[in-house]
């Protein structure tokens, strides 16, 4: 089963509404990206990390995207360095450790169907154009269902392959793979027509 | 009505593809860019259900990322991904799934044979040129790179790519001759 990297630890980010911190992870992180002194740029960084670290443990789902982008940050300010302009590394470094950790905090601390029920009111106006929003969370069901349905129908082909000839599948099992899901395709429409349709 | 259903069924297929592709395992080069088996999605979305759909697909697969599943191989997922240096690679699959089908639907087709070479053609301008460029960019734009930095950085990955190309061109084949009355970047199944 698929999981969401939500924790379930309360903090005090939990207590705000998902819309709000989407509303406020937009206002920051653009600002982020567009400050360019010094002296704005270091302090709305600092206060974005603070932001993380006033989370407390957030375990290894919160801590593993930190600390890649640790690595990145590390690896462009060196790089930049190299280059003779440090600042530039270093204001990079900045925005992206920044967007990151605000990036993180909402994840962790935001209900997937919180989320995803922003998103829907957020896309409402745009069904005038076609775009089928009410569907968004069908979609992202049959998805989900379909990602660990398939993983498993490539674990079975791995096994039937290895079991014929002693070695792993590899990408030889891509095709029928692809085969099987093209066909799961037209029985899926099919249900789903028996039982949508109005 | 029916092609309505198909669609929708076919878009949140391709994103599962992605998903699955995600689960294995990613190598990671200097930059803090990763090379990842997700890019072969992108370019067998494009082949196999043309440039609409392939890009709906992307962008759904996108959408569950942003909403915190951990989908991108790894285990990564959430907002935060959105704002590391390979941002412009992530929300280049949309387009390059777009430009693999819209390419996939009017290169030859008639043969399982024609249809694996227009697909190794059409996954290596829309799955590779497409993304590299906007890989590229998003290099420029995060980490502040010059063009040539972030384009002699990018070259890392194209032996990959083009070894995708070809894989993405033999999964057409086959299922070209597996499946007879599919075709490959057909608008309407």
């Amino acid at each position: 089963m698929i999981g969401t990297l939500y924790s379930e630890r309360p903090t005090w980010l939990h207590r705000w509404a998902a819309g709000s911190k989407l509303l406020a992870l937009s206002i920051f992180t653009t600002a982020l990206f567009t400050l360019e002194s010094p002296r704005a740029l270091i302090p709305a960084a600092m206060g974005a990390i603070a932001v993380y670290v006033s989370l407390g443990r957030t375990g290894p789902t919160g801590r593993r995207p930190v600390v890649a982008a640790l690595i990145a940050v590390v690896l462009l300010c060196g790089f930049h360095a190299l280059l003779g302009q440090p600042w530039v590394g270093a204001s990079s470094a900045l925005r992206l450790l920044g967007a990151t950790c605000l990036g993180v905090s909402l994840t962790l601390t935001t209900r997937f169907d919180e989320l995803l029920r922003v998103l829907e009111t957020l896309f409402e106006p745009l069904q005038r154009w076609g775009l089928a929003s009410k569907r968004l969370p069908l979609m992202l069901a049959l998805m989900i269902r379909f990602t660990e349905h398939f993983f498993v129908q490539w674990q079975k082909l791995d096994e039937a392959y290895r079991v014929r000839t002693g070695r792993a599948g590899g990408f030889r099992i891509l095709a029928p793979l692809c085969i099987q899901m093209l066909q799961a395709a037209h029985r899926v429409a099919d249900a789903l027509e028996a039982r949508l349709r109005p | 009505m029916t092609s309505n259903y198909r669609s929708l069924s076919l878009i949140s297929l391709f994103a599962a593809l992605m998903g699955v592709l995600g689960l294995i395992p990613k190598i990671d080069l200097p930059l803090g860019v990763p090379i990842t088996l997700q890019t072969l999605g992108v370019m067998l979305a494009g082949c196999l259900i043309g440039s609409r759909r392939g890009f709906q697909a992307m962008a759904l697969f996108l959408l569950a990322v942003a909403l915190g599943l951990p989908l991108l191989s790894g285990g990564r997922g959430g907002i935060g991904v959105f704002f590391a240096p390979s941002v412009g690679y992530l929300l280049a699959w949309p387009l390059g799934a777009f430009m693999t089908g819209w390419l996939m639907e009017r290169l030859p087709r008639a043969t399982p044979r024609q249809s694996a070479f227009s697909a190794a053609a059409a996954s290596a301008i829309g799955g590779l040129l497409v993304v590299h460029a906007c890989g590229v960019a998003g290099l420029v734009a995060v980490a502040k790179l010059s063009w040539t930095q972030a384009a002699l950085g990018t070259l890392a990955f194209v032996p990959g790519d083009l070894i995708k190309c070809a894989l993405c061109a033999v999964v057409v084949h086959t299922v070209a001759r597996g499946l007879p009355g599919w075709e490959p970047g057909r608008k309407q199944a």
